[in-house]
Formats: structure tokens, sequence, C-alpha cells
């Protein structure tokens, strides 16, 4: 049975369809790469997973459950870690206290004490174990990008959520965050994330979806999408500019 | 650790501040003499300062801004005047239940109001007091007293016994009597504080107010965390305000339902320092001590002058005196080095 399973789901807001009838299904233990031109609705095709906006129609279903009208919390429960695009730690707290939300409120009924082990495990899958005592606003924006990862981590995902964790990363970085991506799939955490450097695409997917305009244009391994001749005239172009990126 | 061992330390530093409020009005009676008098009724003064600023700092701390703390005051002290007047509930249960009530309120209150942000719940909190205080004036007045109020019983009633005392022992004995329950619902106060800086709701409270979306997709409820800080919020108000109600022996819906109320609640922890157990209790202190100060040196007009120290102090303290010690002492301690 898939992990999860995305059927009919549309979003509009006004007059604009920011997603149009996306079917999908993952399933358990693979990486998921969702790709397409800016605007095509990728950022709120994650928002629709997490709750934060609600669809305008169709169902999302998480290990047969229905998520309808569940709100972000409950998800997060429920098994769908989200890192945000745009990093957003919490300034006033530490590196480890901002993994320690996820680590207590993550999964209910997690003791204080479970949470610091957690939290403690986050970190150093992530790297940033040295830094636990760091204001989080004194960070990197490498060191922004695990602290998203490890707080999602920290709620102990089925499914986590990556809204483009290499934008912004020099080439080294981008290796680093990729090698990341992989020690949290290896653990058996199933991963979505959203790409538009498409060297990491090739690299870390196993299987990538194309939108643009809200629809599903493509779907397939990426030696499929990128021969695909409607993802090329939509998103790749002629020549693959993504390439210089790393 | 275990959060049992996180707040211990810290609740066995509020006993030994309990022990000394205690003993504080003997003290300043042994020190002062007759002047005791009024020195207790200013400690009862800053207490009560105290309680509001804390009491607003725990809502606070999830980023919710409340005009709302005279409707909780309100509501506590006409509870204690009403069930002693109709239910012939007795005094020491009144109290506490003027505390059940403001809790319930908020209770009531929060999952209309709480879904509004920043100046849209301060002014829909704001409005909910105003009403309030019209449904309580504008009751029958056999049952609220309408616009003159109500008068509340005395909690205690010392008589003058000649030849054993001086005539001001009186007034002391009364005054260190009100002190007590003040400095009781400080300490109550002061726990719930604790408890929430050293537990995991120090995390949800703090996560909810910097950023709510990245707080609920990682499993935090912020409806829920809101309403608790409410709730918790409202009650050791309405236990203010049921003491105060016995302590000045009336209430009405100008003075007990007063806008000062609301606006010392919000000025007292900016002054002191948000979001933190000490900033508003030393805020409240230092508060209380000037205004004292300046009502005796300045008599007429003395409220201009506290306002100006106001605006100087959100001027250029602006984490408030516990920002202004804490970078002292950093630039102390880096001067050591």
């Amino acid at each position: 049975m898939s992990l999860l399973d995305v059927s009919g789901l549309s979003k509009q807001f006004g007059g604009l369809t920011a997603v149009a009838g996306m079917n999908f299904t993952v399933t358990g233990g693979e990486i998921l790469a969702i790709i397409g031109p800016n605007g095509a609705g990728k950022t709120t095709m994650l928002n629709l997973l997490s709750g934060l906006l609600q669809p305008t129609a169709g169902s999302i279903r998480l290990n047969g459950t229905d998520l309808a009208g569940k709100l972000p919390d409950v998800r997060c429960h429920l098994g769908l870690g989200r890192a945000f695009q745009v990093v957003q730690p919490f300034p006033e707290m530490t590196v480890a206290e901002n993994v320690n939300v996820g680590a207590l409120f993550g999964q209910p009924g997690t003791t204080a004490v479970e949470a610091e082990a957690l939290t403690r495990d986050a970190l150093m899958t992530s790297g940033l174990w040295h830094l636990r005592d760091t204001p989080a606003e004194d960070l990197t924006l490498m060191q922004e990008k695990r602290l998203e990862i490890a707080r999602a981590l920290a709620t102990r995902p089925l499914i986590l959520l990556l809204d483009e964790v290499m934008a912004g990363l020099r080439p080294g970085e981008a290796r680093e965050a990729i090698d990341l991506v992989r020690r949290i799939r290896d653990t058996g955490v199933t991963v979505i994330f959203i790409e538009h450097v498409m060297p990491v695409v090739k690299d870390l997917a196993d299987r990538v979806i194309v939108m643009d305009y809200g629809r599903m244009i493509a779907e397939g391994s990426y030696a499929e999408v990128t021969a695909n001749p409607a993802v090329i005239e939509a998103y790749l172009g002629t020549d693959e500019e993504g390439e210089d990126a790393l | 650790m275990s959060p049992l061992r996180r707040v211990l330390p810290h609740v066995v530093v509020l006993a030994v501040f309990a022990v000394l409020l205690w003993f504080l009005p003997g003290t300043i009676r042994a020190l002062f003499g007759q002047a005791s008098v009024s020195y207790v009724t200013l400690v009862t003064n800053a207490a009560s300062l105290a309680i509001l600023a804390l009491s607003w700092d725990l809502l606070a701390r999830t980023g919710q801004v409340s005009l709302a703390h005279a409707a909780f005051f309100g509501a506590g002290a006409y509870s204690t005047a009403l069930l002693s007047r109709f239910a012939d509930v007795p005094l020491w249960l009144g109290i506490p239940l003027g505390g059940v009530v403001a809790g319930l309120i908020a209770l009531a209150l929060g999952p209309v109001t709480l879904r509004l942000h920043g100046i849209y719940f301060a002014i829909a909190t704001l409005s909910f007091t105003e009403v309030l205080r019209a449904v309580v004036h504008q009751l029958p007045s056999r049952i609220a007293g309408g616009a003159p109020g109500l008068n509340v019983p005395a909690l205690f009633r010392p008589t003058f016994v000649a030849g054993e005392m001086e005539r001001w022992e009186v007034a002391f004995i009364r005054n260190e009597g009100y002190f007590l329950i003040y400095a009781a619902v400080l300490v109550f106060t002061l726990l719930l504080s604790i408890i929430i800086q050293r537990t995991r709701l120090r995390y949800a409270f703090t996560a909810v107010r910097t950023n709510q979306e990245v707080a609920a997709v990682m499993g935090v409820n912020p409806a829920r965390t809101k309403l608790l800080a409410f709730v918790l919020s409202s009650v050791p108000v309405g236990l203010l305000g049921a003491v105060a109600a016995h302590r000045f022996g009336s209430v009405n819906p100008f003075e007990t339902f007063s806008i000062h109320t609301t606006v010392l609640a919000l000025v007292t922890p900016i002054f002191g320092g948000l979001y933190t157990t000490v900033g508003p209790l030393l805020g409240a202190t230092v508060l209380a001590g000037i205004e004292e100060t300046l009502r005796r040196s300045l008599d007429s007009g003395y409220m201009i002058a506290y306002g100006v120290v106001l605006v100087f102090a959100v001027l250029f303290m602006p984490r408030g005196l516990v920002g202004l010690l804490g970078k002292l002492f950093r630039r102390r301690r880096e001067a050591a080095k």
C-alpha cells in the first residue's frame, strides 16, 4: 500500500488555480522530487500536504487516514515533517531548544527525557551538535538549513517535506546537504523535496514529478522526465542551466 | 533532566521568597514603628502591581497583547461581592471562587478572540472589558448595585483594646493581614510563571509567539497553547480583584473595571522586562517605589512625572530593567576577563 495518496487535489486563490487536480502516490522509503518553473504550485502543494492551506477540492491520505480538515499540528503528529524554503528558526532560542520544540511536541506523549535524547540524535544527524548552545539567530545559512531539517527530524516524521533546501548553498555545502538527505532516508524516512538545482535532483531523486501551472506534466525517473519534450518546453529549456549551479 | 528536577530549585527559591514576605510586615514594624502602617500599604500595592504585571506577562509569552485585565479583575471582585451578599459564601471561599470565575470567563472568551492577532486581539479584549462593565452597570441595582456598586465585607476587623495597644497598631494589624493575602496570591502567580518557564510550556509559548505556522507544523497546537495561557493569566487577576474588593470595602462599575488596571498590567512588565518571571516582579517593585516617592515629593501632578519616567524607560531600556541589568552584568564580566 502507498504511504501517501494524493488524489484530485486542487487549490484556488480567488481566480488563480495554484494546484489543479494533482494525483500521485508515494511509497514508503522513496525520495520523490517535485520540480517545475517558478509559480508552478510546488510550495502550495507542500502547504496543502502540511495543512497550512486547505484544498479547494481533492483528498490526501496518509497511511490510509484522510487528512481533510486536519490542522498542521495534527498532521505533524500523524507523521508529516516540514522544512521551510525560507528558513524560520525561533531566533530567541538556542539551536538545541529549537530542535527540542519538535522533539517535545512532534509526537504526543513524549516525555522531556525522551525529547532530550531525540534532540541529541537530530543534532548529531544534521551535524549541529557542536552548535547546540548557539543562539539560532547567529547561524549561517547552511547551518540554518540544517536546523530546519533537524527540527523536522526531531518530530519523527514518516515523510519529510523539504522545500528548496539547497537554494543559496555553495556547491560544497549542497554536497553535504545531499549526504544529509540520504542519511535521513536510510533511517527509514520518506522524503519529498522541491528543488531547482537539477544535478541535486539527478543525484537524490528516485522519482521526479514535474509541475507546471498547477498540473503534473510528467512523472518518472530523472532520465525519463528530462527527456520528456513537454518538460523541456516548460521548464528545462534547451540548454540545462541548472548544470552550472553545482 | 526531568521536568520536576528543573522546576524544583526554582520552587525552593520561591519558598525562601515566601518566607521573607511572611516576615516583611513584622520587620517593617520593628524598623519604622508607627510609620510602618503606610509602608505596609506600599508593599501591598507593589505586590498588587506585581500580580497584575506577571499574570499579564504569562499571556504575552504567547504573543497576545491583552487589554482584558480590568475585566478579570472586575469579574473576581464582583464574584466575591455577589457571593457574600446572596449566597452567604464564607469569605475564604469567595476569594478563590473569584479566581475560578475569571478563569471560566477566559475559557469562554478565548476561543472567539484568540484567533485575532496583535492590535485586533487587543481591541477585542478592550471591548469585552467595556461590555462587561456595561452589563454590571445595567443589571437591576438590587442585584449588582448599579452605578453606586456594592459594599463588600472586610476580611480583618481588629478591635482596639485600650491600654494593650496603640491606636496605629489597629491599622497595622489590618494592613498586615491584607498584605499577607496579597503575598499569597503573588506567590501563587510566581509559581505559575516558574512552572511555565521550566517545563515544555515555555517551548510552546515561545514557539507560538515567534512563529505560529512553524510551531504548528512542529506539532504545537497554537489555539490550545494560547487558550491555556489566557486562562492561566486570568486566574491570578480574578483572585487579586476579589482580595482588593474586600480590602477597599466596595465594588462599582467605574473603579472596579478601571482602564487603569489594564494599563498598569501592560506597562509594568514592559518596564521590568518581558517574558521573564523576575522582570515583572522587579518592574512592579521599582515602579511602586517611584510612584510613592513622586507622590510624596510632588504632591499634585506627580502622575505627569511618573509618565515621563515611563516614557524614558521605554525609550532607553527596550528590554526593560532585566535587559539593562543583564547588559551591565555582561559588561562587568567581560571587563574582569
